[in-house]
């Protein structure tokens, strides 16, 4: 079900029911205002038959020998020709259907003057037709193109409940068709006040022809509006996901390993715009992670490649052909040495593991930081009376909290390196004081210094000042192993160099 | 052959060394990069096994300063084993890689290669009238016999082969066939001349007076 999945083929489905309702509403409310205007003005014709034909009607003289008849053009007035209204059957006194009681009154005349006879012409494409019967149900006068089974001139159907003046006609006067014989009639029952019925009609075929034409003509507009619209609509979605696709292009890409591809930042303001610039940047830290990863595995390999050359080398030498015990403790010692060279590589690199994961567990006890910088002095003295170099120590006893073995471990170090990168008969310098809450480690050379270009990857891991050993089984971690414990004292450490003046690293941890 | 070991690991560079004089080089070792160059501009070493990452001048830079002057074969002993790294060596002048760690074996051939490459020769097999050379398996047939030679008279048989045609000095054998450290004493060459005379008949090396040596 890939096509309900996609955001394109959704947006695109509502979109259309939607554009589909819209058209459907639009086109049916236009095709009922067209109709009932059609209608309308085939009610107003209907009525108007209907006010000739009442004026047509001519009743015998009253008794009193009062002509009531009411001007032509005009519908009569809503009195009976008797002149008693009251005479009325009021609505509802006969149920539908019953005939009025009886009266036994002369037929009314019934004679369409010549000059609206034309009104019911046959030659009308609407073919006006009437029929009008009196109060007992007689008929008075009927028009010839009448046809065949409309309801209102079923024999002796009396509208009993529908009396209606005729200039008043409510709407249930009207009597669309309804029956499928009579689908294309539209006729109007009325019953005058004086109890005659006046039914006219017409062919409503032209109109219900028009409108049908109409429903094709809006049908059709509303088709084409669909396609275009859904055309549109379909661009506008594509134009709107493309950026997304090009995302999730870019996306498939990089976990398919290619970590140095971007996505192209058109628009850097709209919303996606702004979406691809945060997923560029997770990208690029991707990439330097990644890129620093790799790095650090190339890099831990490379170290582990040379003891390995050593020991692959001593016992093949060893190997080839038979020698002298003295020879095998020769390259057992070399292989031992390797041993110890990748065993403290491992180590060092398991510690930064640790501390990158967090998981290095320090302890937390009050000790002289001093004494510990004293007993680390005492430690590297012989690898400086070695190089000739001079170790002096300013240190007032102060505790500090921490774990004083790894912290012994960055002393040691900082020494260490001191004295390597010293000049011969140089001097390193130790001092420990307080500033403030802190305690302040500087640990000063006299060496060659470090070039500036180099300073910012100091305490990067396998970073080497020479760029080649310059005693087996430095590996160039020290420093970054220095920094890791540090810092997970909650301290810092910093370096300064100028060269040809020497080194000064300074180590600041929190004091109590 | 007289081979420079320049590496600055010296466990490394010790097994190294005696492995290769056991194989019947003559070895010169360096465990920096300004002793290295040193070496490598100051004698005709028949090949030189060069470390790329070296205290003082870095095996590149070796490399490139020794190819002003000399086309010394080198193999690159190297802890980088990417693509780059390669051509980068490959593209100064170097005429081998070999990446650490390594199996000495393969050392040994590569050396080998570069050494017979050196001297235009394409096989390992070299044909000299009834003299028949395995440099591979540093065997000499005289007549189609397996003929014992010591490891020096090997030696010299092979250089001279490898610089067949050419007159070979005696200074020049004296380089090739002895490393530094060895007092060698003046008549210590003609000794080995006249033992592969013996055994590979007399006219097989021909004396140029005055000059040196000749292999026709």
């Amino acid at each position: 079900m890939k096509i309900f999945n996609s955001i394109k083929w959704r947006l695109q489905i509502w979109y259309g029911l939607i554009l589909v309702v819209v058209l459907a509403g639009f086109g049916i409310t236009a095709y009922q205002l067209d109709r009932n205007r059609q209608f309308r003005q085939i009610d107003d014709e209907l009525h108007h038959r209907v006010n000739l034909l009442a004026n047509a009607l001519r009743r015998p003289p009253p008794r009193g020998g009062n002509d009531n008849r009411p001007p032509p053009g005009q519908p009569p007035r809503g009195q009976d020709f008797d002149g008693a209204p009251s005479d009325n059957p009021p609505q509802g006194q006969f149920p539908d259907g019953e005939p009025p009681p009886q009266r036994n009154r002369p037929l009314p005349e019934f004679h369409l003057p010549s000059e609206d006879a034309h009104f019911f012409e046959a030659s009308d494409p609407h073919g006006f037709y009437f029929i009008i019967t009196s109060r007992d149900n007689k008929e008075i006068a009927r028009s010839t193109n009448q046809p065949e089974n409309t309801v209102l001139f079923e024999p002796g159907r009396y509208y009993a409940g529908q009396i209606n003046r005729v200039d008043n006609l409510p709407e249930n006067a009207y009597h669309p068709q309804k029956t499928v014989n009579f689908d294309s009639y539209r006729e109007v029952d009325n019953v005058l006040p004086s109890g005659e019925r006046i039914c006219v009609g017409c062919s409503v075929a032209p109109e219900l022809k028009e409108l049908r034409l109409t429903a094709l003509k809006l049908t059709g507009v509303g088709g084409v509006i669909l396609f275009f619209g859904l055309a549109g609509g379909g661009w506008l979605v594509s134009r709107a996901i493309k950026p997304i696709n090009e995302i999730s292009a870019t996306a498939v890409k990089i976990s398919a390993g290619d970590l140095s591809q971007r996505i192209n930042v058109a628009e850097a303001e709209s919303e996606l715009g702004q979406l691809a610039a945060v997923l560029n940047s997770t990208f690029a830290r991707l990439e330097t992670a990644f890129a620093q990863q790799k790095q650090f595995a190339s890099d831990a390999a490379h170290e582990l490649r040379t003891p390995i050359s050593v020991i692959l080398t001593q016992t093949q030498t060893a190997l080839n052909r038979e020698r002298d015990a003295a020879s095998y403790k020769q390259t057992v010692e070399a292989c031992q040495r390797a041993a110890q060279r990748m065993r403290k590589l491992i180590e060092s690199l398991l510690a930064l593991a640790r501390f990158d994961a967090g998981q290095e567990i320090l302890k937390r006890l009050p000790f002289d930081f001093s004494k510990t910088i004293a007993d680390c002095a005492e430690l590297v003295q012989p690898l400086a009376d070695e190089r000739g170099v001079k170790i002096s120590i300013a240190a007032k006893p102060m505790e500090i909290i921490g774990d004083s073995e790894r912290l012994a471990q960055v002393v040691t170090n900082l020494l260490t390196n001191a004295i390597q990168y010293n000049n011969p008969d140089g001097e390193v310098r130790a001092k420990l004081e307080a500033q403030g809450d802190l305690a302040v480690l500087t640990i000063a050379d006299t060496g060659q210094g470090i070039a500036a270009e180099n300073l910012p990857r100091v305490f990067g891991r396998f970073f080497r000042a020479d760029a080649a050993r310059t005693g087996a089984g430095n590996a160039g971690l020290g420093l970054a192993i220095s920094k890791a414990i540090v810092e997970a004292h909650g301290g810092t450490i910093e370096v300064a160099s100028g060269e040809n003046v020497g080194t000064t690293f300074t180590v600041r941890l929190p004091l109590g | 052959m007289r081979i420079l070991i320049v590496e600055d690991e010296p466990d490394l560079l010790a097994s190294l060394a005696q492995a290769l004089r056991e194989e019947g080089y003559a070895v010169d070792t360096a465990d920096n990069g300004d002793d290295g160059l040193f070496n490598a501009e100051g004698t005709d070493y028949d090949a030189i096994i060069l470390d790329v990452m070296l205290p003082g001048m870095d095996g590149w830079e070796i490399l490139k300063r020794l190819r002003k002057t000399k086309k010394t074969p080198v193999l690159m002993l190297t802890a980088r084993d990417q693509t780059c790294d390669r051509v980068k060596g490959l593209d100064t002048g170097a005429d081998d890689y070999v990446v650490k760690p390594f199996d000495l074996e393969e050392v040994f051939a590569r050396l080998r290669a570069i050494i017979r490459r050196s001297a235009n020769q394409t096989t390992n097999v070299i044909e000299i009238g009834e003299v028949k050379i395995d440099t591979a398996a540093r065997h000499v047939f005289f007549k189609d016999k397996p003929v014992e030679l010591t490891a020096r008279e090997y030696s010299l048989v092979e250089f001279m082969a490898l610089h067949r045609g050419e007159v070979v000095t005696r200074t020049q054998l004296y380089e090739h066939l002895f490393d530094e450290n060895e007092s060698s004493l003046s008549n210590l060459l003609d000794v080995h001349v006249s033992n592969v005379r013996k055994k590979l008949g007399a006219e097989f090396i021909a004396t140029r007076r005055g000059h040196g040596y000749c292999i026709e």
